[in-house]
């Protein structure tokens, strides 16, 4: 069984835990998001039919009062940028991450994925936005936390990216 | 032939010379060129024949895997299938091949896995039993059925010291599992995310009261559980410990992980999310799951010698009582063999009590009184006597006696299977004696030359002969005269027998008399005392049964001789007659 540290981030209340709440499997309450700031999941994916582990650190959302702490980045194979679609703030946010993660782990596999895809009329962040972001080789996906859509995919990928970096040896099946 | 560009070209030669030449460079050709031709034939033939190629390829396919499996993975992808396919079939072929493969493997490995489980269960087992008789036993028996829980789990976390439940070995930078041990029956939640957990709060810890990287939580505690740590280079140990371990503990926690990093130092720095490699490191951390228990309280050693001593004092009077028994019920049954009259034919003694079975004739002595003078309880002994004729000479002789009701004056004795009469005793008893004698059992002659016969009629006579004689005045029988009273007091003893089996009694009469001289009242006084005197000197008191003794006095005219001298009057005579036993009337005999 391959095993990889995947750090979640993004600005405060943007709905990563909702995001993934459904799909991971969790044994802590949500209350260590505000005392420790972070909760680990678990979420197993399966590549090349080869089963791959993603130890989801499900980091406290970003904000004025709380800074992400660059040692719980650490060791990560890749991370995922959560912003919602209906705040501008959180794509500025998702690119201060973005730095402190490269600062902290180096360029590793990152996905960039945007909340509340269900209700897009709402949104602030415009594709002009998100067109900029794919051109500097992020890759975005959008996701539903209400919908649960995006969510498969976004592991997926993210798992994928991480694997094509350091390929899976035989031997760990 | 026109190619070749070693044959001369000679336009000017006839067909019969072009033949000639050609036959001669055909042998010119064979002889410079044959070992090249030999080459080129077997070139040829190795591009013709197709079946040489695996040969060629066997030579250099170890070497060709070899670099293609340093190059990339496609190998393997391309082998897999083709592996995994021959593995199946091989194991539905001949699966025991298969089986003695892995059996050298496996082996070890379940008999490592049960011998835990049977220890597991017998420590738990041990600790049940240990404690369910005892006081805080109960007492946690009882909290075992408020809370709920088995009482083994209850006597568990009473007297657990300490027990190392649950080991993670966790990768230091990533906070990834690399391997997980746990202890039987402990509770276990997810290995993978309480790797990642244990390794944030570290990092929260250390971050939030700004320690450097080196200093590290070492542990924490919640409830019952301690949580030690161990850092190493690239990864560290997480101990899950129910109890309050001893510092001691940390040293083997250490020393496992030292011994982990000097095995897989290159897996550890290269860790890449694989934790395959670190399979191997279980037995380094099983070797942390230890366990210690509070002993149970042993009993004081007072009280142990004490119950020791009372057993020991109940086990010597338990012994000292059953030999004593068992010396009586021996001496008792060697009675009872000695006994005339008592044969045993079996002799129990058992748990509940002991069992005579025997003969025993109705003249031999009583088996209780034996039982009772042997020390034993009657009532303890459960006998069944079958009657029977003892024909031991004691016996037959207190039965000839009991059947002939034979005088005191006879003696019987038994010589052999003869009865032999001796003393005096009268005729009729002698004749009645003779007709049943040998009816007797164990009689079958009898003798009685030895035995004197008298009659009634002569012993009476000869006691009413006889005269005491007195001197003047007194009541004192003379020496002279007791003499004769002793040949009476065996003749009225004799008599005594005789009547005594005809049905008849004695009447004997003793009349004492006195001469003129003195007053009439002091004759009569000296009548009697003379009288007494005699009887006295008859032994009256031992007269038999038959024998009825009156003592008086006669009045001077009434008496024999009164006409004579005084002297002869100063006599006492006896008076025997025979009456009727149960009558009144007396039926005097002269």
């Amino acid at each position: 069984m391959m095993q990889k540290k995947v750090c979640m981030l993004g600005g405060f209340a943007v709905g990563k835990t909702s995001l993934v709440r459904r799909f991971v499997s969790n044994v802590f309450s949500e209350h260590y998001h505000t005392t420790i700031g972070v909760t680990v999941e678990k979420k197993s994916v399966k590549i090349d039919d080869r089963d791959v582990t993603l130890v989801l650190w499900d980091l406290y959302g970003e904000d004025e009062f709380q800074r992400v702490r660059d040692s719980y980045l650490r060791g990560s194979s890749g991370y995922i940028l959560v912003m919602d679609g209906t705040r501008r703030a959180t794509l500025d946010t998702a690119l201060a991450l973005r730095q402190t993660a490269m600062r902290t782990v180096g360029t590793v596999p990152f996905i960039a994925i945007i909340n509340k895809a269900d209700v897009r009329s709402e949104w602030e962040i415009d594709e002009r936005a998100i067109e900029q972001l794919r051109e500097q080789g992020w890759t975005v996906l959008f996701g539903s936390a209400k919908l649960g859509q995006g969510v498969e995919e976004l592991f997926v990928t993210l798992a994928t990216q991480i694997v094509q970096t350091s390929p899976i040896p035989s031997d760990s099946l | 032939m026109s190619t070749d560009p070693h044959r001369p070209h000679r336009d000017s030669l006839s067909s019969e010379g072009r033949t000639s030449v050609d036959e001669d460079w055909t042998q010119l050709r064979t002889l410079l060129l044959s070992p090249e031709q030999t080459q080129l034939d077997e070139i040829r033939e190795r591009l013709d024949n197709r079946g040489i190629q695996p040969r060629e390829i066997s030579r250099v396919l170890p070497e060709a895997f070899a670099m293609r499996g340093e190059t990339d993975q496609h190998l393997s992808n391309v082998l897999t299938p083709y592996v995994e396919n021959g593995f199946v079939a091989t194991i539905r072929k001949s699966p025991r091949t298969i089986v003695d493969a892995i059996a050298p493997i496996l082996g070890p490995a379940i008999r490592q896995a049960i011998a835990r489980a049977l220890q597991s269960m017998t420590q738990s087992f041990n600790h049940s039993l240990d404690e369910s008789l005892s006081t805080r036993g109960l007492r946690w028996r009882l909290e075992a059925w408020r809370t709920g829980r088995p009482f083994a789990e209850v006597v568990l976390l009473h007297t657990l010291r300490y027990r190392v439940e649950q080991v993670f070995l966790i990768h230091r930078e990533t906070g990834l599992l690399l391997h997980h041990v746990a202890a039987e029956g402990a509770v276990v939640q997810d290995q993978q995310i309480l790797s990642g957990m244990l390794t944030a709060i570290q990092s929260y810890v250390r971050d939030s009261f700004g320690a450097s990287p080196d200093q590290t939580l070492d542990h924490f505690r919640v409830g019952e559980w301690t949580v030690w740590i161990e850092q190493g280079s690239h990864a560290y140990v997480a101990g899950v410990v129910r109890g309050t371990p001893p510092e001691t503990l940390r040293e083997d926690f250490q020393a496992a992980l030292d011994d982990i990093h000097a095995q897989q130092p290159d897996a550890l720095t290269h860790f890449d999310g694989d934790a395959a490699p670190f399979k191997t490191t279980q037995t380094c951390l099983e070797s942390c799951l230890h366990a210690h228990y509070e002993p149970p309280p042993r009993p004081s050693v007072l009280k142990l010698w004490i119950l020791g001593g009372a057993v020991i004092l109940l086990l010597s009077w338990w012994g000292v009582m059953a030999y004593q028994a068992h010396v009586r019920w021996s001496n008792l049954l060697v009675e009872l063999e000695a006994e005339p009259g008592i044969v045993v034919t079996m002799a129990e003694s058992t748990l509940t009590g002991y069992h005579l079975k025997g003969l025993r004739d109705p003249l031999a002595k009583d088996p209780s009184a034996i039982v009772v003078e042997a020390g034993l309880e009657p009532s303890g002994i459960r006998a069944v006597w079958s009657p029977y004729y003892s024909l031991d000479p004691q016996l037959v002789e207190t039965r000839a006696h009991s059947i002939l009701h034979s005088p005191k004056t006879v003696k019987l004795s038994v010589e052999g299977d003869t009865l032999v009469a001796t003393g005096a005793a009268s005729i009729e008893w002698a004749r009645e004696t003779r007709r049943l004698a040998t009816l007797v059992p164990g009689i079958s002659r009898y003798r009685d030359e030895g035995l004197v016969t008298i009659s009634i009629p002569d012993l009476l006579e000869r006691v009413n002969q006889t005269i005491v004689r007195f001197r003047s005045g007194s009541s004192i029988v003379e020496p002279s005269e007791r003499a004769a009273l002793g040949a009476v007091s065996m003749a009225l003893r004799e008599l005594d027998q005789a009547v005594s089996q005809s049905g008849q009694r004695v009447r004997l009469e003793v009349l004492g008399s006195t001469d003129d001289t003195g007053s009439v009242t002091r004759n009569i006084q000296l009548s009697e005392e003379r009288a007494r005197a005699v009887l006295v000197a008859l032994g009256g008191e031992q007269l038999g049964d038959a024998t009825t003794v009156i003592a008086g006095s006669v009045q001077s005219t009434d008496q024999r001789g009164s006409t004579g001298e005084a002297r002869d009057r100063r006599i006492v005579t006896l008076r025997a007659t025979l009456t009727v036993a149960n009558r009144g009337n007396e039926a005097s005999r002269p």
